[in-house]
């Protein structure tokens, strides 16, 4: 099924092309319109008066003008005065890039073992790896914490990344697009002598790039985004991500409307700006992962 | 099959992942099981105490489980009309755009999906404050409100159940478009010769084909629905007023680190945990018996 949906999900025609154009279906089609643009504004309009307040003066911010008149940039000022903003942003950028690197590569082993080994209790362990999906994470979050405040960690980055080491999603995924590959290249590999570790990396990686490609894009915008573990350890401004500093302008006296929009703004950007350049490729390894 | 002789070597592949799940996800379940037995305020200089059961009875005695447990469901259910329900009626209702517009649409519907949490969260507290949030401003403008979005006990679940779906309600209605664009034509096709009317076509042909995808999002808002709210409570509402928007997930947080009473916290953890799997298991038993398979 993920194939025959993802197929789709390229090719929108595959279903075919009709030829109906009686007056009654372009009824229909100016509906669909309506029906899809109301859709598509109740999900955009939110973003844009993010970045529309973001760049009100600040004397201007309960304005309800739905073009800002003038631009300013007092607002982000204000932002990089208040918090570590460029700190905070790259410490997002380091972890995500890590957790990245660090997911693929234990799940392209695991996955490997699985695809082109058959050992004692495979499907057990399969099975167990699949069901750490299951488990919520405020289930395991004491003992994680107390585990990462055993090991020194707390407010650093590495706490963020090492509980995030390993994917069950990842693995399924890699396992999954491993074992569709060919087995007589393995076999022919294996018979001209190649060790195991070489035919990953010379022959099957290069084979996998697409589902390698799609989970890195999953992978590295769920971590960006991500807010719950970082909450639960991050001491100073300094040692944490930009989720928590966004935050910092909510608090129980009020809202700096202005440094807030602005600081969710500055969070969003590097995502949005990706979403616009790959688009295609974003939706799609989404679809891919929620379709198991 | 077996490529290499060496019976360690899957095994050795396998090490880094499989080491990280015993680390971070199956040692701590039998942690907190552990805790949940013991009384203790995760001080690293105060005594563990054991209590037995007693963390698992003053929980389930608690009013405020009952409550959060109540308010778990409704965050459940409620979230069905966006993740499932609109999406069906906007994915079937649109499918004979051309793709050219389709492509456009997808574009624009699929963009809270990758907007963060908190982000979602700040943007809405902006959008519904009381004061000067355009909702509420046009909403004067209609000669109605000011509403409490976030501060009435009786709406406030309702926001956040809104805020949770707007995130979700476009990728959820890319997944049934692709799924409704994955039926075989043939199908259709056989259906229009017999006489069936547009109507009958989704009612007997597509919904009956689309079952499982409608399984799968059900289980979906259901298993995670909850969970991914968890953000927007915590930024919007830290669970009030009067505890109405506090689901289990937040009341677990809630006991761990603004109580810092580590049983009560893991006692609830082990009975989400049961209840959770069971869940599971019952949605994938009803997702399996119940999804219709193409071919």
């Amino acid at each position: 099924m993920t194939t025959d949906v993802a197929t789709a999900v390229l090719l929108p025609d595959a279903r075919g092309v009709r030829g109906l154009s009686t007056s009654r279906v372009r009824g229909r089609d100016v509906l669909g319109h309506v029906v899809l643009l109301l859709l598509s504004f109740v999900c955009l309009f939110p973003v844009y008066w993010m970045l529309a307040t973001s760049l009100r003066p600040p004397n201007a911010i309960f304005d309800v003008s739905l073009w800002p008149g003038t631009a300013s940039l007092a607002n982000y000022r204000a932002t990089l005065e208040a918090i570590p903003v460029v700190q905070m942003l790259f410490n997002t950028l380091v972890v995500s890039s890590a957790v990245t690197v660090i997911q693929l590569v234990t799940a392209l082993l695991a996955g490997y073992a699985f695809a082109c080994w058959n050992f004692r209790f495979d499907r057990l362990v399969f099975t167990l790896i699949a069901l750490t999906w299951l488990v919520p994470f405020q289930v395991v979050m004491i003992p994680n914490f107390l585990l990462v405040a055993d090991l020194g960690l707390l407010d650093s980055l590495t706490a963020l990344i090492i509980p995030h080491f390993a994917s069950a999603l990842a693995v399924m995924l890699l396992a999954q697009a491993m074992r569709s590959f060919p087995l007589e290249i393995v076999e022919a590999a294996r018979i001209d002598g190649a060790g195991s570790w070489r035919l990953l990396w010379r022959v099957i990686v290069p084979n996998v790039t697409g589902a390698l490609a799609s989970l890195a894009i999953l992978i590295f915008i769920s971590t960006w985004n991500e807010y719950f573990w970082p909450l639960l350890l991050s001491r100073t401004a300094e040692n944490t991500v930009i989720q928590i500093g966004i935050q910092m302008f909510m608090t129980e006296q009020g809202n700096q409307w202005g440094p807030l929009m602005a600081a969710s703004s500055m969070a969003s950007l590097p995502i949005l700006v990706f979403y616009v350049v790959l688009q295609r490729q974003v939706v799609q390894s989404f679809m891919k992962s929620g379709l198991r | 099959m077996r490529l290499w002789r060496l019976p360690l070597a899957p095994w050795l592949y396998l090490a880094p992942a499989a080491l990280s799940f015993v680390v971070w996800v199956y040692a701590p379940l039998g942690r907190a099981a552990f805790l949940s037995l013991f009384e203790w305020n995760m001080l690293p200089d105060t005594p563990i105490v054991y209590v037995g059961w007693a963390n698992f009875a003053n929980v389930l005695a608690l009013p405020k489980l009952w409550q959060a447990l109540g308010n778990t469901v409704v965050y459940m259910v409620g979230l069905l009309p966006l993740s499932v329900l609109i999406p069906f009626a906007v994915a079937l209702y649109t499918q004979d755009l051309p793709a050219r517009w389709r492509n456009l649409y997808r574009g624009m519907i699929f963009v809270p999906m990758i907007v963060a949490p908190v982000v979602a969260a700040s943007v809405w507290r902006w959008l519904l404050d009381p004061g000067h949030g355009l909702v509420n401003v046009a909403l004067k403008y209609l000669g109605v409100g000011p509403v409490g979005f976030l501060t009435d006990p009786g709406i406030a679940i309702w926001s956040i159940i809104f805020i949770t779906g707007w995130k979700l309600v476009g990728f959820s209605t890319l997944i049934v478009s692709a799924a409704n664009a994955g039926i075989n034509p043939s199908l259709i096709e056989a259906a229009r010769m017999d006489g069936a009317s547009r109507l009958g076509i989704v009612w007997h042909v597509r919904l009956p084909l689309l079952s499982s995808t409608a399984l799968f999002l059900v289980t979906l808002s259901i298993l995670l629905g909850a969970q991914w709210s968890f953000s927007t409570i915590n930024v919007l509402t830290n669970g009030g007023p009067l505890g109405s928007t506090t689901n289990i997930y937040y009341l677990l947080w809630d006991f761990g680190f603004s109580s810092l009473s580590v049983g009560w916290s893991s006692a609830s953890a082990v009975l989400l945990f049961g209840g959770f799997a069971l869940l599971a298991f019952l949605l994938f038993r009803i997702t399996d018996r119940y999804s219709f398979h193409d071919n």
